[in-house]
């Protein structure tokens, strides 16, 4: 029996690991892999004590720091798929590959994953066309007409990196403002190579007769209700994240979205036992600092409560 | 000892990932760069029907993505599982 399980490698994660460790509470962390959606980000400037780093250093970084500690149980090849709240009050955690462990207290660091479209063909044309991440894929597009769909601050960065492969890029949004950093979106609204749809959303990616990549999309004009098509060879979606709260749902109170809900001074979460911290949490800015610093609370919160039993 | 390619962008994570693994477990292998490689490019598409890197071949195993378990099964290392192809 643990005292403790910590969901996750992100930020958050490593952040409670370490903190868990130094104060030997007995620990284990579950990810399947390190450095949360920050991996496979060019670069990060805004890392505190950190100029500049890429997502990958930043995992690597996270990783080691982690594994510097004693006595914490570290697996770093599963994901945790279900979590059941026992009479005593303990939990038992299981994993995808079938493992079960028992604990009397959970942090969740889960963070969230990519949003998909749910429209016809986005299945299909998966890795044919349609690209779920842009740092990877965009220097496969070279003299390519393209689509980024979104207007947050991932879908401008999607659209910069694609600028110097792309030769037409066009920008869904499907309403009449973008969010993100002012400098980008200047950047993105001035830029030749881009032509930006407002109110429109993609309906269907479908590819052409006899070809199995990506040909075009049916979009609509939400203004006008018109569909239209247009001819493209990809789709970057870019439309923001979903919080991996699917496996605790029945047991904490989540938002609409799907975060878990969480008292901010203390991270517990409704349930007695479980606390969370990070983008899976309901808190208000979704940032690598954050989380850590959010975590780190969670953690000493967890501490005080395991001294006082 | 198994022919081993990657066909890897410079900018991609998952790529870097897969080379580290062949690194650390002494796996030799030959790496294309299908941004600036058309030849390549080419070859990785007619071989995966994918647009996206990572793309392995192992032995003429296609693999798609860095999927740690099916490489190590398809090169015999470790604890892995069984080769999936």
């Amino acid at each position: 029996m643990y005292d403790l399980i910590i969901i996750g490698g992100g930020p958050g994660g490593v952040a409670a690991g370490v903190y868990a460790a130094r104060k030997k509470i007995k620990t284990a962390l579950i990810t399947d892999g390190f450095g949360g959606q920050s991996l496979v980000s060019n670069g990060i400037e805004n890392w505190i004590g950190t100029k500049s780093i890429s997502g990958y250093d930043l995992a690597k970084s996270l990783e080691e720091h982690l594994r510097a500690q004693q006595g914490i149980d570290i697996v770093d090849d599963d994901l945790v798929t279900s979590v059941a709240k026992r009479d005593d009050g303990t939990f038992l955690v299981t994993t995808k590959k079938g493992k079960t462990v028992e604990t009397k207290y959970i942090l969740l660091t889960s963070g969230s994953r990519r949003k998909r479209l749910g429209v016809p063909g986005e299945d299909q044309f998966d890795g044919k066309g349609v690209v779920f991440c842009t740092t990877c894929d965009a220097p496969l597009f070279g003299g390519k007409t393209v689509a980024v769909v979104g207007g947050g601050n991932s879908a401008l960065e999607g659209v910069e990196d694609l600028l110097q492969y792309a030769s037409k890029i066009y920008l869904f949004v499907r309403s009449e403002v973008l969010r993100g950093d002012p400098v980008t979106q200047e950047k993105v609204k001035s830029h030749p190579q881009v032509e930006i749809l407002w109110n429109s959303v993609i309906e269907e990616i479908h590819g052409g007769e006899g070809s199995q990549f990506v040909t075009g999309v049916k979009y609509k004009d939400v203004k006008t209700g018109e569909s239209k098509d247009l001819p493209l060879d990809g789709v970057f979606v870019e439309i923001g994240l979903v919080p991996n709260s699917d496996f605790v749902k029945d047991l904490v109170q989540l938002n609409d979205i799907g975060h878990v809900v969480v008292d901010h001074k203390t991270q517990q979460t409704s349930c007695p036992g479980i606390w969370a911290a990070g983008d899976v949490s309901d808190v208000l800015y979704d940032q690598n600092n954050i989380s850590v610093g959010d975590a780190i609370k969670a953690t000493l919160n967890i501490y005080d409560k395991i001294k006082k039993s | 000892m198994a022919k081993v390619t990657i066909y890897s962008t410079p900018t991609c994570v998952y790529c870097k990932m897969a080379k580290e693994f062949f690194a650390k477990n002494n796996v030799a292998y030959e790496d294309h760069n299908v941004a600036s490689d058309l030849k390549a490019r080419e070859e990785m598409v007619n071989k995966s029907h994918q647009l996206g890197v990572p793309v392995i071949d192992i032995d003429n195993n296609i693999i798609i993505g860095f999927d740690q378990r099916t490489i190590e099964g398809l090169l015999g290392l470790g604890k892995a599982a069984a080769p999936a192809a």
